[in-house]
């Protein structure tokens, strides 16, 4: 029961304070790789914890013992009394359905979110096969369209596609920047961490930590593959590319305060921003490594206490350490 | 089913270019292609694409005529459709080079640019 107090605690704290913690400072667009991590282990941590209670309500916290026939026998004897009593049968039933929800749907939203991926991805691609022109040279397929636009599609099938319109208002310069950035997203496979975090976002929208780590990882995978295409095409290229295809259309989406993502990624170009400090890398990183540790051991911490409880009669599993 | 993903095109390109109803025959005259496919190979390739749902078939006679079901231009918008759609749950399927700006920012951030490149060449 503490097991489940203390990772409540954890979770609601977790909740409430990551958002505005890893937002401080704009620390992520100096260093997007680690934000992404950051921000995917906050949520993939409060989804641990919130399983995790449910289980720490279930199973009792039993001795931990290297004999798996002791370690059972340990199980049955706890679970037998705590289901004995009228509340811990009730909590152990409040846990078991929050745990297996939790789970079940995060599972459910993110299958559909990489399904309907798929689907979409491969009806594109049909499409794209019979009036798209394979262009061998730029490694990507030209439509005929006076939209200027690139895009990717990803996955083991992948494709850049130019539209002709693209082609008409970019240098070869600029063209070859915009293409870096598409293979930087198809090589790192970015699809994959968007599904992800997209799938929660969708499957909690309540839970702010979630619908935000989604939003800031879609921010943060263009800053990780400006960065990336930047180290083969000049900054100032490339950050020309952007204006100019982006110039052309308004976003329909609202935008956050500090106006699009796309003038984001133009000024961070144009000025580049210093990298974190090792002492800031090392600090965060520690601090990321903290929140995929700390629900585990929120859970360990009850359960070493408890090896030196007596669940089980004497001369089952109590004399199981001294017979070792 | 089998794949002929640069047959299929050349054919319905083909059919695109030919106003009205085609025959396997008609098709494969307009094909330009070397080795000229078989009339058996063109002919389960446009079943393929009947059934796809590319084109719609008539008997005429003993004689199956087909058609577009779309132009191409229907289906070039609504692939641009799909890439430059802002729904959120299309970040997974497709990944843009860039989403649009504020004509104010485009502005804007287009000055502080032309700056930098001035400086980059005095440099």
């Amino acid at each position: 029961m503490s097991a489940a107090l203390i990772l409540f605690a954890y979770a609601g704290l977790l909740a409430f304070a990551a958002p505005g913690l890893l937002s401080r400072g704009g620390w992520t667009a100096r260093a997007p790789r680690l934000g992404i991590i950051a921000w995917q282990m906050a949520a993939f941590s409060l989804l641990v914890s919130a399983a995790l209670i449910g289980f720490a309500l279930v199973v009792p916290t039993v001795q931990v013992s290297a004999d798996l026939a002791n370690l059972f026998r340990a199980c049955v004897m706890a679970l037998r009394d705590q289901y004995a009593t009228p509340g811990g049968a009730a909590a152990a039933a409040v846990g078991a359905v929050l745990a297996l929800a939790v789970l079940a749907r995060a599972a459910w939203c993110v299958t559909v979110s990489l399904a309907g991926a798929l689907h979409g991805r491969a009806r594109h691609r049909d499409v794209l096969t019979l009036v798209g022109v394979p262009a061998a040279h730029l490694g990507a397929v030209v439509v005929d369209s006076d939209e200027p636009a690139v895009h990717c599609l990803p996955g083991r099938r992948r494709r850049i596609v130019v539209t002709t319109g693209a082609l008409r208002l970019l240098d070869d310069r600029q063209l070859a920047a915009a293409l870096a950035h598409e293979r930087a997203h198809l090589d790192q496979r970015h699809d994959l961490v968007l599904a992800w975090s997209g799938g929660l976002a969708r499957a909690f929208p309540r839970v702010r930590l979630f619908t935000r780590a989604h939003a800031e990882t879609v921010r943060l995978v263009e800053l990780l593959a400006d960065d990336v295409a930047a180290r083969s095409a000049d900054r100032l290229t490339l950050a020309e590319a952007l204006l100019t295809l982006a110039g052309s259309r308004t976003p329909a989406a609202a935008l956050g305060a500090g106006g699009s993502t796309a003038a984001e990624r133009v000024r961070r170009l144009i000025t580049p921003y210093p990298p974190l400090g090792h002492l800031r890398t090392a600090l965060t990183s520690t601090g990321v490594a903290a929140l995929l540790a700390l629900p585990l051991l929120g859970l360990a911490t009850p359960m070493a206490a408890a090896a030196h409880l007596h669940y089980c009669p004497p001369g089952t599993v109590a004399a199981a350490p001294t017979a070792r | 089913m089998p794949h002929f993903g640069d047959l299929e095109a050349a054919i319905m390109n083909a059919v695109w270019a030919t106003n009205g109803p085609v025959c396997v025959r008609d098709v494969l005259e307009q094909l330009d292609r070397e080795p000229e496919p078989a009339y058996t190979t063109v002919q389960t390739v446009m079943d393929i694409l009947y059934r796809k749902g590319w084109m719609t078939r008539v008997k005429r006679g003993r004689i199956n005529f087909y058609e577009a079901t779309a132009s191409r231009e229907d289906y070039v918008a609504g692939l641009m459709n799909e890439a430059l759609a802002v729904a959120d749950d299309r970040t997974a399927m497709l990944v843009k080079f860039v989403e649009g700006m504020e004509p104010g920012e485009g502005a804007a951030l287009r000055q502080l640019l032309n700056t930098a490149k001035t400086e980059e060449s005095a440099r």
